[in-house]
């Protein structure tokens, strides 16, 4: 069988627009997704037992179902429950933000604990108040030391979001998808769509290194 | 005798401190420091030192006793619930430098020193940064106001946190053991940092393995062990002549003196 990529070509419209609905969905969930793990994280490291009984079940919930099974959730029972209709984009960005949420408040949970003990020590000494400890001690490291791990969680969830597909949303996956179908040309269809998603990931897990050798660099005491 | 009339700057009244229900640390100790003293600690390690500067910093909880500043008293134990009570605003007198330098490593050097002035005591950040410019060049640092600690040397990190402690004009320095992570060669020169401050009659209480160090710089040794005070005097006799039978062990142990 001889393989014709030009049929990728006829198409480079319709996957544009299915790549722009992936970085758009990527974008919008990552900046949710790491404010609401952020505090999260505060939540599961929080004095109060209420706190962290809550985000703990949050997180477990989230991290202990597939993604997929989320997303069928939030898309087919979520609208019923709620009796309101929701559109595609804000079902997928609920879904994949609450996903989010529960990994990176996982990465921002290991950061605030892998602040020894002595940093505190050293803000007792100097006299400093609980909300400056907080503000300008613990919190600038704690998030510094997130930012690697941060970055893989949004790698990963670039290439996750290619599960929103499943449910019809019009994503890189999605479009690739249909146009294998309708050419039935999936070997050059799907490669190209593969290619499209590695070309963006993996200078971005390239840069995950270079960061995280610049943060290890600069908080190395 | 001749009566002396100045209140005693540190008063430390039978500290008891223990970790869980069978490590006892301070068995009742009982310091009186007067105002310029600079006082040495020394030991064997679990003989209480470092855990008496942390309580001194108002850094652990104590058992039962009680600590006054300047006649102030500012920790204490209270009976009822065992709750510790420290005062804040006297401790704000007090500075400590620890073993490991503790700086904060996403600040650069001058920030370091500016962050508790500018937060706590609401200083402006240019005179803050003027005179934390002014203590840098005197601890030979002028040039390193811009380096993050990861790019000092341990000797010069220490520099700079007794140089932030100095920040916020303590009137009692406390430090721990802030030699004992230096490589040897560095040691000399946060000593003569400390030697300089003894200089203008910094009052300071040290806990330090370097008995050369403790010599020159003591106005008055303490011996601790198991919890209490051994023996108490000038550093002539505590390092050089020791009364007491287990200080002289411990002298003999760490001079290596060979009979």
């Amino acid at each position: 069988m001889a393989y014709d990529f030009s049929v990728v070509l006829r198409f480079q419209d319709a996957l544009a627009l299915g790549l722009w609905m992936t970085i758009k969905l990527t974008l919008i969930c990552v900046v949710l997704g790491c404010s609401l793990g952020f505090f999260i994280g505060l939540a599961r490291t929080s004095r109060s037992a209420f706190l962290r009984a809550v985000s703990s079940i949050y997180v477990e919930f989230f991290r202990g179902t597939p993604v997929l099974v989320q997303l069928f959730w939030i898309f087919f029972c979520l609208p019923l429950i709620l009796g309101v209709e929701l559109s595609n984009l804000a079902s997928g960005v609920i879904a994949l933000t609450l996903y989010m949420g529960a990994i990176t408040s996982e990465t921002f949970r290991a950061s605030l604990k892998s602040i020894g003990p002595e940093q505190l020590d050293a803000c007792v000494a100097l006299g400093l108040p609980r909300r400056v400890q907080v503000t300008s001690v613990i919190l600038p490291q704690a998030v510094l030391r997130a930012v690697p791990t941060l970055l893989s969680n949004c790698v990963s969830l670039f290439k996750e979001s290619a599960l929103v597909s499943a449910v019809g949303m019009a994503d890189l996956m999605f479009v690739g998808q249909n146009i294998s179908n309708n050419t039935a040309r999936p070997v050059e269809v799907l490669t190209v769509v593969a290619l499209i998603y590695f070309v963006i990931a993996f200078p971005l897990t390239r840069a995950v290194t270079l960061v995280e050798r610049r943060v290890l660099a600069k908080l190395a005491i | 005798m001749t009566m002396s009339f100045s209140a005693p700057l540190v008063k430390i009244k039978s500290l008891h401190k223990s970790y869980g229900p069978h490590i006892q640390v301070l068995k009742g100790l009982d310091i009186e420091m007067k105002p310029g003293e600079r006082v040495v600690v020394i030991g064997p390690s679990g003989g209480g030192k470092s855990t008496l500067l942390r309580v001194m910093m108002g850094l652990e909880k104590i058992d039962s006793g009680s600590i006054s500043f300047a006649g102030k008293p500012y920790i204490s134990s209270e009976a009822a619930d065992k709750k510790t009570v420290i005062d804040t605003e006297v401790r704000r007198s007090i500075g400590m430098v620890f073993q490991h330098y503790t700086l904060f490593p996403h600040l650069n050097v001058i920030q370091n020193l500016i962050l508790a002035p500018c937060k706590v005591r609401g200083e402006n950040k240019a005179s803050a940064t003027k005179r934390a410019q002014a203590l840098l060049e005197r601890f030979g640092l002028g040039a390193k106001a811009s380096a993050y600690p990861a790019q000092l040397s341990g000797g010069q990190k220490q520099r700079v946190a007794i140089a932030r402690a100095l920040m916020l004009d303590p009137k009692l320095m406390l430090f721990d053991e802030v030699t004992s992570a230096l490589d040897p060669e560095l040691v000399a020169e946060v000593e003569q940092v400390i030697l300089q401050l003894a200089a203008q009659d910094m009052p300071m209480m040290i806990v330090t393995h370097d008995m050369w160090f403790a010599k020159n710089i003591a106005s008055r040794v303490i011996f601790c062990a198991g919890g209490v005070v051994v023996e108490d005097g000038p550093p002539e006799q505590v390092l050089g002549s020791p009364k007491e039978e287990r200080t002289r062990d411990f002298i003999e142990r760490v001079f290596h003196i060979r009979h």
